[in-house]
């Protein structure tokens, strides 16, 4: 049995120990948010906050994540109630097939967890650890420091 | 119906896109997220030679591990040749040959993916070994292996006209090119996945593609079964570009359903998606160009090779290009298509447009340098306006006739009221490159050719221009469909099967139908991938969505509004002439009269019948009445970009530090979506002029770098966050509200703009792509 604090809930999983944090998540908890493609942990597709850490869940075995708090974009707001950060998201289209967007809306969030008032230089380098092949990087920078104003306006 | 001179309410505005809360939410749902009751996992194997014929196969201890359900090979498989659009596959789906390493053999259906994938090493092969051939240009000699019972090549696609001789006695300056391109891999964000369901003998299939209706007809083909028994409903894709149209992993998902009687799910990894369903192609350019010492160009000669790896079969229309540098007095072009054994090739975002036209920008910016002309304005003084001669189109005779007698062919009714043919409908390059050279300080930040504009240590900064074309679909693969229904709430459905891949689509589309109707953009939804649901559809293809697809569904659109119109007269407007009515906001009123109090909304128009009058039809379906008009093959879309670029030459590191890209697409239908999809464009291209290539192995062709650790993509912080985008609104007077197409026009510029950028800044012509050590290389031997 694994144990897992996944969005705030826990969940006691009867699941083989060689499986992916990412795998478990997406099939056994349905949390298909958690976007897996590369595999190798080169592109951030299914990044994953684990204890406030943008980490890619493709390269974590399942209970790497024990006793940890694990957050997937499920986790931080809804179709209906949004975080601001998916909202600024919307607003600048920092996304077309949107693939990659929970992964970079995760590390935009832990970004500006530690730097709530960054430059557009630094977003364009803390957001260069994930792919985005459409190539929406112009706006996915725009919908970052949109997201930094609105964090700010609200705190 | 053509272009409108009416206000447009919803058309123009950059509203968010539809499908904008799931995306953001994780909620949206592409094929590797699709999962059916009782379903199994299949396993594809695959051929570990570059060429060889399958002698036997034994799957008995496959067939014996527990958790299998049964072994699909090629001897279960109908001997059909089935063919995605464009030719993109053309072969079975399992003929026990395998083609290129990687290419499908077998395929195992088991209760897990694991245990499938344990099967596949217990299935016995024995194969003959073939003799193979890597090299296009190896395979086109007489003696060569032959891959492919049409043989390796066929007759080239060749466009010319004038005469290329005098072309070159008028010509003062004339240069040659041989020029060499690399294959760019989609390298999909996303992969893919197909589940295939039978029901008795009918067959349902979830898979994301951008050509759901091809997809149905390619299982028709292959399976020899009425396209009445297939449904497909396409899901979203991850970034596609050309990748997911009809695979042929899909057709062995259904197949092997059918043998194990249950649902299946192929779930391909990423390194199957980057090497065994296909890639761009490997490209060479022979060619001369030449021009007057006052820059016109006087010939222009290209012959032009394309390796088809094994499926593909690729030889036709496609390169626009030859349309864009139009003003050539004299023309030759000729594109020669080549099977090798070599994963399969096939169109990838501005097929042709990135490579053969990338060619002809580097040999117009030499003959410009020649006859010292400024890049601008020697684009400006060869390039197409409107109303000029298209070339691209007029040898068809492996498509519909002649010119001529396509011409000839069309029914009067069909030609009333749209532009001359083979003439281009509207826009050009002249706006783009003008507007273009005002907003990047064209003028003043370009130094002259092969000088840069500062000089740093080992750092020198230079800008170019680079200008790139394509279509806006076709007419001849058949004629793309759609249909709105009005429901009885007052709400609408538009059906076009365009599928759906990050382009914004659903967004647009619906645009096109709220705009029609004259309904708030909030009450359309949209249905995008349901063969069962909607026409066919060419599908998102050859930046046709938003021209062709964008024209049918308009036209669905008003014919919905003239049914309501007309039911809205009888029982309510004294039966007056449907022309006198108009719509605002989901409300019936009398012309010019959007506040009257006689005003009726949707619903309340169509529920009168449904109260009163038994047996009337309470919803309204709308399609269009005629097929497309012929002259949708006569538009095409023009991007125009100016990169600033720093190359280190000690290191031979290229980066790009600004960008402007200006786009013709006709009537923008919703800015924020086009910008985006642009930029994309200009990303691709930059990718592909800077890193993009797969690497082959040089005895086998396998892939060697299917992932993407050693596929090297842009990211993030390698391309100016400030980059921007204008656009120049030539509106078309066939497509919707004046739109053209767009996709494909942005990565082909951006390729040449870097390109040219690199140049100015160190004065030698670097191969694509220009890798820090290509860069390094170049300079060292100058």
């Amino acid at each position: 049995m694994v144990d897992l604090h996944v969005n705030g809930r826990n969940a006691a999983l009867d699941v083989k120990p060689h499986r992916t944090l990412a795998d478990v998540l997406r099939t056994e908890l349905g949390l298909i948010g958690v976007r897996v493609s590369c595999s190798e942990g080169e592109c951030g597709s299914c990044t994953v906050l684990v204890d406030g850490s943008p980490c890619t869940s493709c390269l974590m075995l399942v209970n790497q994540g024990e006793g940890k708090s694990i957050v997937t974009i499920e986790g931080i707001g809804t179709p209906e109630n949004l975080d601001p950060v998916q909202e600024a998201f919307i607003e600048e289209q920092g996304f077309q097939c949107a693939f990659c967007t929970p992964g970079f809306i995760l590390t935009a969030k832990a970004f500006l967890a530690e730097n709530p008032n960054p430059t557009h230089e630094e977003v364009s380098m803390a957001m260069s650890g994930n792919i985005c092949r459409c190539g929406a990087y112009p706006y996915i920078v725009r919908s970052v420091m949109r997201a930094a104003e609105k964090l700010r306006e609200s705190a | 119906m053509g272009m409108t001179e009416r206000n447009l309410n919803v058309v123009g505005k950059g509203l968010h896109v539809k499908d904008a809360r799931e995306k953001v939410t994780g909620a949206l749902k592409y094929a590797v997220d699709i999962t059916v009751q009782n379903m199994a996992h299949g396993k594809i194997l695959r051929c570990p030679h570059p060429h060889a014929r399958v002698t036997g196969i034994d799957t008995r201890a496959a067939e014996a591990l527990p958790g299998v359900l049964g072994v699909l090979t090629h001897e279960d498989v109908p001997q059909n040749d089935w063919e995605a659009a464009w030719f993109n596959y053309r072969g079975k789906v399992l003929d026990g040959v395998g083609r290129f390493v990687g290419d499908d053999i077998a395929a195992v259906a088991a209760v897990s993916a694991d245990v499938a994938e344990r099967a596949l090493e217990l299935i016995e092969v024995h194969y003959e070994p073939l003799p193979h051939v890597l090299d296009m240009e190896l395979a086109r000699r007489q003696d060569a292996p032959q891959i492919r019972i049409e043989g390796n090549e066929r007759p080239p696609y060749v466009v010319s006209w004038g005469d290329v001789e005098q072309g070159e006695a008028e010509a003062d300056f004339i240069l040659d090119c041989d020029i060499s391109y690399m294959s760019q891999q989609y390298a999909p964000l996303g992969r893919n996945a197909c589940v295939a369901e039978w029901m008795s003998d009918r067959v349902t299939v979830w898979t994301s593609s951008q050509t759901p209706s091809e997809l149905r007809d390619g299982i028709h083909e292959a399976l020899g079964i009425p396209l009445s028994r297939i449904r497909v409903i396409a899901l979203p894709c991850g970034s596609s570009f050309g990748q997911w149209w009809s695979n042929n992993f899909m057709l062995v998902t259904v197949l092997l359903a059918r043998k194990v009687r249950r649902p299946v799910k192929i779930e391909l990894t990423n390194e199957e998606c980057m090497s065994t369903v296909k890639r761009r192609h490997l490209e060479r350019t022979r060619g001369r160009m030449g021009c007057t010492r006052d820059g016109r160009i006087t010939v222009a000669k290209f012959d032009h090779l394309i390796d088809n790896g094994g499926y593909g079969f690729k030889d036709d229309v496609g390169f626009f290009c030859v349309d864009m540098w139009g003003k050539a007095r004299n023309g030759n072009y000729a594109i020669h298509g080549i099977n090798t054994n070599l994963l399969t090739a096939g169109c990838m975002r501005g097929v042709g447009d990135c490579t053969l036209g990338a060619s002809v920008e580097r040999m117009a910016d030499r003959l410009a340098e020649k006859v010292g002309m400024d890049p601008v304005d020697f684009r400006i003084l060869n390039q197409i306006t409107a109303g000029d001669e298209l070339r691209m189109q007029h040898s068809r005779d492996n498509m519909k006739g002649n010119r001529d007698a396509y011409i000839e062919g069309i029914p009067p009714h069909l030609r009333k009221d749209w532009p001359e043919l083979f003439r281009l409908s509207s826009g050009g390059t002249r706006a783009i490159l003008e507007r273009g050279a005002d907003a990047f300080g064209w003028r003043q930040r370009w130094k002259g050719w092969a000088t840069p504009n500062a000089v740093d240590g080992p750092r020198r900064r230079a800008v170019g221009v680079g200008t790139g074309a394509h279509v806006c679909g076709v007419e001849f693969e058949g004629s793309s469909s759609a249909v709105v229904r009005i429901n009885p709430d007052g709400s609408a459905k538009v059906h076009c099967s365009v599928g759906r891949q990050g382009q914004g689509s659903e967004t647009t589309q619906s645009q096109v139908a709220a705009e029609e109707l004259g309904l708030p953009i909030g009450m359309i939804e949209i249905e995008t991938g349901d063969t069962d649901s909607c026409p066919w559809n060419h599908g998102s293809l050859a930046s046709s969505t938003m021209y062709r697809t964008g024209w049918a569904t308009r036209a669905a659109a008003n014919d919905a509004r003239r049914q309501l119109l007309g039911i809205a007269s009888r029982e309510f407007f004294d039966n007056i002439d449907i022309d006198e009515l108009d719509i605002t906001d989901g409300e019936v009123h009398p012309k010019g009269e959007p506040m009257s109090n006689r005003r009726r909304s949707f619903s309340e128009v169509l529920n009168e019948l449904r109260s009163e009058t038994l047996g009337q039809t309470s919803s309204i379906t709308g399609r269009p009445s005629e097929p497309m008009p012929p002259s949708t093959t006569f538009a095409r879309q023009f991007g125009a970009q100016f990169a600033e670029v720093e190359v280190d030459v000690e290191t031979g590191q290229v980066r790009i530090v600004d960008f402007l890209a200006v786009q013709d697409s006709g009537t923008v239908v919703n800015p924020q979506v086009l910008k985006n999809q642009v930029i994309g464009g200009a990303i691709c291209g930059s990718g592909f002029a800077l890193y993009e290539h797969l690497v082959f192995d040089g005895d086998t062709g396998a892939i060697r770098n299917a992932n993407l650790l050693d596929y090297k993509l842009l990211r993030c912080a390698d391309f100016p966050w400030q980059a921007d985008v204008l656009f120049e609104e030539a509106p078309d007077p066939v497509g919707p509200f004046g739109a053209r197409g767009a996709g494909e026009s942005p990565i082909a510029a951006g390729i040449s703009a870097v390109s040219q950028a690199v140049y100015n800044a160190i004065g030698v012509w670097v191969d694509l792509p220009m890798t820090p050590e290509r860069v390094a290389k170049a300079l060292q031997v100058n």
